[in-house]
């Protein structure tokens, strides 16, 4: 069943990705929801989780862009997989200390995708870090922690966090 | 926050660990073996994926065109005049482009030119953009099934839009012209020069490599030279808006003002480069036993 809902999210994901968000960005620039459903998903159900569903999540995005297939792969597993081992040290996580979270390893995953991807020589580290890694990263803080904000005042999270370590 | 240490499932960690430690490794020793593999599998996975993604796209589409007809009708009447106008002039044109039309396609086909050189097209639509902030990319809704490969140009009408760089089974990402990673071959129309056309961070294009002689100036236009590339020549690419000439540099540059604006392109062709057979495959000259 769980299986089932991850598949759903991968292959739901991508069309919401590519063709609906593009009415949202903020100055050209659009949120990366992988990269916050990988982060909720390693934080609540663990590394494995987080690790699996990274991978497979980066690897199908990476299909539909220009990105190649295996860096995108690699760094949203790494993301799903660190926010499982973070979210295994804690109990109880405030939407406010969630959105924190985000905003940091946002940033700290977009600094290092420019020398991954190999980018041009006009795509330096400063365009990347003012243009898209900044905007980017308060984006998918806001939107990752307005979606937590909803299930953490609608599901006993504490509770759903440690019945998946169990 | 409390933080408190659970008791981990040592097992699911291990495999988690494990797997973590064979990606990275492989990613590290093999990329293009693995760059392959991920890619043959991707084509039925992306297919699989191509199915909402076609409907979402439908569903969009369909509520852009209801807002288009039916609320955002402001000026139409005024726009409908001028087009009316514009109408009567291109008839005119277009009987004098169809007597010079009759007259090439005569001329080709006594130089049996049309069936070796021109390439096929495929006509595709545009469903989605870029799924990362990194890329300019657009989605098509053909892909390998259909013919289209990795490096064939794109173009619109009114010209160049970008190349294909990946395929699945049913769709295909193609890099726009305004891509900084992009590269393709170009030629001033008037002085015949030749450059390398490159996006720009800022949405724009570049001709780099303009040789110091040339007398490029803005307003000059900039077509495809045909030389390497999915592109016949003479496809629009753009118009030269300045000149950059930097003092002790080997060349000048031009900024471009691409002639497509690729944010707003809904429909594309995608050149399939016709076969030509090569000069032994057309004497039948016996293949080279190994």
């Amino acid at each position: 069943m769980k299986g089932l809902i991850y598949f759903a999210v991968i292959v739901g994901l991508v069309p919401v990705q590519s063709v609906l968000l593009q009415h949202i960005s903020l100055w050209g620039v659009k949120p990366d929801l992988g990269f916050v459903a990988v982060c909720l998903i390693g934080l609540l159900w663990g590394e494995l989780d987080g690790l699996l569903v990274g991978l497979a999540l980066g690897w199908a995005m990476s299909l539909f862009s220009a990105q190649d297939l295996i860096s995108s792969a690699v760094l949203k597993g790494a993301v799903g997989f660190v926010a499982g081992v973070a979210g295994r040290q804690v109990v109880y996580l405030s939407p406010v200390v969630l959105v924190v979270g985000l905003l940091v390893v946002s940033c700290l995953a977009g600094l290092v995708t420019p020398f991954v991807l190999r980018l041009s020589v006009q795509q330096d580290w400063w365009w990347a870090v003012w243009t898209v890694v900044l905007p980017q990263a308060c984006l998918d803080a806001v939107i990752g922690g307005a979606i937590y904000w909803l299930m953490w005042s609608r599901l006993n999270i504490e509770q759903v966090m440690s019945e998946s370590r169990m | 926050m409390r933080m408190v240490n659970l008791r981990a499932p040592y097992s699911a960690r291990r495999v988690a660990l494990v797997l973590a430690v064979i990606l990275v490794l492989g990613f590290l020793l093999l990329p293009g073996q693995l760059q392959n593999v991920f890619q043959q599998v991707g084509s039925p996975f992306g297919w699989i994926i191509s199915w909402p993604l076609q409907a979402v796209a439908g569903v969009h589409d369909r509520i852009a065109d209801i807002w288009g007809r039916y609320v955002a009708l402001q000026e139409v009447e005024e726009e409908n005049q001028q087009l009316k106008r514009e109408l009567d002039l291109l008839k005119e044109q277009n009987g004098q482009l169809r007597e010079a039309s009759a007259a090439t396609e005569r001329l080709s086909a006594l130089l049996e030119f049309k069936k070796q050189a021109l390439p096929t097209s495929v006509a595709a639509q545009v469903i989605g953009r870029d799924t990362s902030n990194w890329y300019k990319t657009i989605i098509l809704n053909k892909g390998a099934s259909d013919g289209l490969q990795s490096d064939q140009g794109v173009i619109t009408p009114a010209g160049v839009v970008g190349r294909v760089v990946k395929t699945t089974a049913s769709t295909a990402v193609v890099l726009l012209v305004t891509d900084p990673n992009n590269a393709i071959a170009g030629l001033i129309q008037r002085t015949r020069d030749e450059g390398i056309v490159e996006g720009t961070t800022q949405g724009q294009a570049r001709l780099k490599y303009i040789p110091l002689l040339s007398n490029a100036r803005p307003g000059d236009h900039v077509v495809t030279s045909g030389l390497v590339g999915g592109f016949p020549r003479g496809i629009p690419i753009g118009t030269i808006t300045r000149i950059d000439k930097e003092e002790e540099a080997l060349f000048q540059s031009a900024e471009l003002s691409p002639e497509v604006d690729p944010n707003r392109v809904e429909e594309v062709l995608v050149i399939r480069p016709s076969f030509v057979p090569t000069e032994g495959e057309r004497l039948g000259v016996p293949k080279l036993k190994p």
